[in-house]
């Protein structure tokens, strides 16, 4: 049964102008709902503050999202991006200890060390791009071995230990704000007015954490790669049908190959600015599933884990439905261990309504 | 000639192997630990340290990938299976789970010891069914939490809201430390605690909960991270929320990431168990008993007790073993 014509036959409110609107973006439906209802139950929950912590906490999974959106979109998985993001954070931070320890400049080595972790952030990728393309190994266990490879490698590296020591200007730069301002007096650009005193920290507004321009540009360019030009074309195609790809002339293995570095690379990217973001190099504990709650961003963004379907914005949208729905259940007064039912319920209950809309594209 | 030789190279090759049989067999070790942190890699460097003063063999078995029965059972069992051992010493990781293996093992001839955690309540003095441990060597987590609650109350002048930020629901230490931090916070009556979170080991989800905590109950004077990552957490979300100063910090556990934040002045206090001396003392009372069971009577709890980090002594030399590191 042909979806669109389905939709068309569709009586009501399914077939109308609003229901195809919210049948094409549920996810962000959702969300605004969820916005509304806590805004109404939460305390303190409709602030900008609020706000600017979620999404300034989050870059880490929006990175990670869209490192999984571009593996799901052609029909694989990628679950190593936690444990390399962890690798890449225990590298740069090891990086920098030894630059400064031979007696380079700070920002020398901060640099050095980001540019060095970066590069060598697509070698995960290279590895289970070429072990599922060359020897056909499911990306599921491709990865699964790569998860096992990165963490083992990062915690030789960090000897278990989180890496402290770090310059104190990384989380400077990865927790500061754009704009400070005391209403009604004055607005300080990057940091706190020196000697602003401790006690009145409340007064201070702060606005734009320099994480936001950061993820917004990196999520810009990950879209419009998606979208625009042949690599984006070429994902989707071999998503929707590898036979079909292979047979119009596309490079399909040299394809997946770049798929699964460009993963690795935005892991890595993540574990770099991990490092700005906690002051430290820190290996991913085994209990923290962050491949598991990127794919399922991305699959409460609305793609399939069959492949062919999935956008960056929408994967980015299912994070923040992810995030406001433990933040708002949290200021809502709502007790941990029924959060943990909470969540669980609503995110079924979302892909649930998600299914009974017709597919429309 | 040649029969003559032959036998006395027979002989001489059994006196070879069986001597060793005769002389006094070293004692064989084995460390179960609770799961992959520095808390635990700090205790395994005073268990090698002792084993090695001591003269006896040790094996650390794998360290768990993430905390819970699950995880530690298995790699216990395979463990054991690779040979006779005399001593356990074992972070048990559920206070239910672990009696019916770790009693299997006693049954084979195994003297055991828990370090850090334990199985049961923790009192192997009474007759049980988990009462068959040499003993529980840790820290007295509901007193630590307790005193942490006093000390809290003192930088705050013992007002305001406070708000502890836990770690691992299932894990006995933890779920005695936050007992005691409520009970020591109850005693003040002008002091409330607004809630407890868990993040299940992840340091940023301690900085999310954290900060929603900050954003719910705007007046929180006081915070408590209660173990490695959640004390890292907690105290990034009081440097992220700019209230450094405005909010004070005690953590537990002596990470060099925590002694770095109170040097910085991002936290105000900091808790020291010594996992290290946990260790030694299992491999010494574990040790002094295998060498005579009937005249030694090893203690059925030892508590090492903990030392407190401020601004004031962070920085002396005698303090600096202390630290996990």
């Amino acid at each position: 049964m042909d979806g669109e014509s389905a939709a068309k036959d569709k009586e009501g409110f399914l077939g109308s102008g609003a229901g195809r609107f919210l049948a094409m973006n549920w996810a962000l439906c959702f969300l605004a709902l969820m916005l509304v209802i806590f805004s109404l139950t939460g305390q303190n929950f409709l602030s900008i503050n609020n706000f600017q912590n979620v999404v300034h906490l989050q870059t880490v999974p929006f990175l990670l999202a869209s490192a999984e959106t571009f593996v799901i979109i052609t029909g694989g998985i990628d679950l190593s991006v936690g444990f390399v993001m962890g690798l890449a954070s225990v590298f740069a931070a090891k990086l920098i200890q030894v630059f400064l320890a031979s007696g380079m400049g700070v920002d020398a080595a901060i640099l050095l060390s980001v540019l060095i972790a970066l590069a060598a952030s697509v070698i995960p990728g290279l590895v289970s791009g070429f072990v599922i393309t060359r020897f056909k190994v499911p990306p599921f266990i491709a990865t699964l071995g790569m998860w096992g490879i990165a963490n083992g490698l990062a915690l030789k590296i960090s000897q278990g230990y989180p890496m402290a020591g770090l310059p104190d200007k990384l989380p400077g730069i990865g927790n500061g704000y754009l704009l400070y301002v005391l209403p009604g007096r004055f607005v300080s650009f990057f940091a706190k007015p020196d000697g602003f005193p401790d006690s009145r920290i409340r007064e201070l507004w702060r606005l734009v954490p320099f994480s936001l321009p950061f993820i917004i540009a990196a999520l810009f360019a990950l879209a419009f790669a998606l979208k625009r030009g042949s690599f984006g074309r070429h994902t989707y195609a071999i998503g929707g049908s590898m036979d079909a790809s292979i047979r119009s002339g596309i490079n399909v293995d040299a394809h997946l190959v770049k798929i699964y570095v460009l993963s690795s690379f935005l892991s890595g990217l993540a574990g770099v600015f991990n490092v700005f973001q906690t002051g430290i190099g820190n290996y991913t504990t085994f209990n923290a599933q962050y491949e598991f709650f990127a794919v399922a961003a991305v699959v409460v963004g609305g793609a399939s884990l069959a492949g062919g379907k999935g956008r960056i914005w929408s994967s980015a949208v299912g994070v923040l439905v992810l995030a406001f729905l433990e933040n708002g259940l949290a200021l809502s007064g709502v007790l941990p261990f029924y959060r943990y039912i909470a969540v669980g319920v609503l995110l079924v209950v979302a892909v649930v309504i998600d299914k009974l809309f017709p597919d429309v594209r | 000639m040649k029969k003559t030789v032959v036998a006395v190279l027979v002989v001489l090759m059994i006196a070879l192997v069986a001597l060793p049989g005769f002389s006094q067999a070293k004692p064989r070790i084995l460390f179960m630990p609770g799961v992959a942190d520095p808390f635990y890699y700090t205790m395994e460097k005073g268990i090698k340290a002792a084993a090695a003063k001591a003269g006896a063999d040790l094996v650390v078995a794998e360290y768990p990938k993430a905390w819970g029965p699950e995880n530690q059972i298995p790699i216990l069992q395979a463990t054991i299976a690779r040979g006779k051992f005399d001593l356990l010493l074992i972070a048990p990781t559920s206070t239910d789970a672990l009696k019916a293996p770790l009693k299997a093992i006693y049954d084979k001839g195994t003297e055991i010891i828990t370090v850090d955690t334990f199985i049961g309540d923790g009192d192997y003095s009474k007759a049980s069914d988990y009462s068959f441990p040499l003993s529980y060597i840790g820290s007295d987590n509901q007193l630590g939490g307790k005193q942490m609650a006093e000390q809290l109350a003192k930088l705050l002048g013992e007002k305001g809201k406070v708000y502890c930020q836990a770690t691992n629901p299932d894990a006995s230490s933890v779920q005695d430390r936050v007992k005691g931090f409520t009970a020591g916070v109850a005693e003040f009556p002008k002091m409330k605690l607004v809630g407890v979170e868990w993040c299940q080991d992840i340091q940023q989800k301690a900085q999310e909960q954290t900060l929603a905590a900050l954003q719910k109950d705007k007046d929180i004077v006081g915070i408590f991270g209660l173990n490695v990552f959640s004390a890292q957490g907690a105290s990034q979300a009081v440097v992220n929320a700019g209230l450094t100063g405005a909010v004070k910090m005690c953590l537990w556990d002596a990470t060099l990431d925590n002694i770095a934040s109170l040097k910085k002045g991002n936290c105000d206090l900091v808790l020291a168990q010594k996992p290290g001396e946990m260790g030694t003392l299992g491999v010494e009372w574990g040790l002094k008993y295998l060498k005579d069971k009937k005249n030694v009577k090893v203690p059925k709890k030892v508590i090492p007790g903990f030392m407190f980090f401020t601004a004031q002594n962070v920085n002396d030399a005698s303090m600096a073993q202390y630290i996990y590191q």
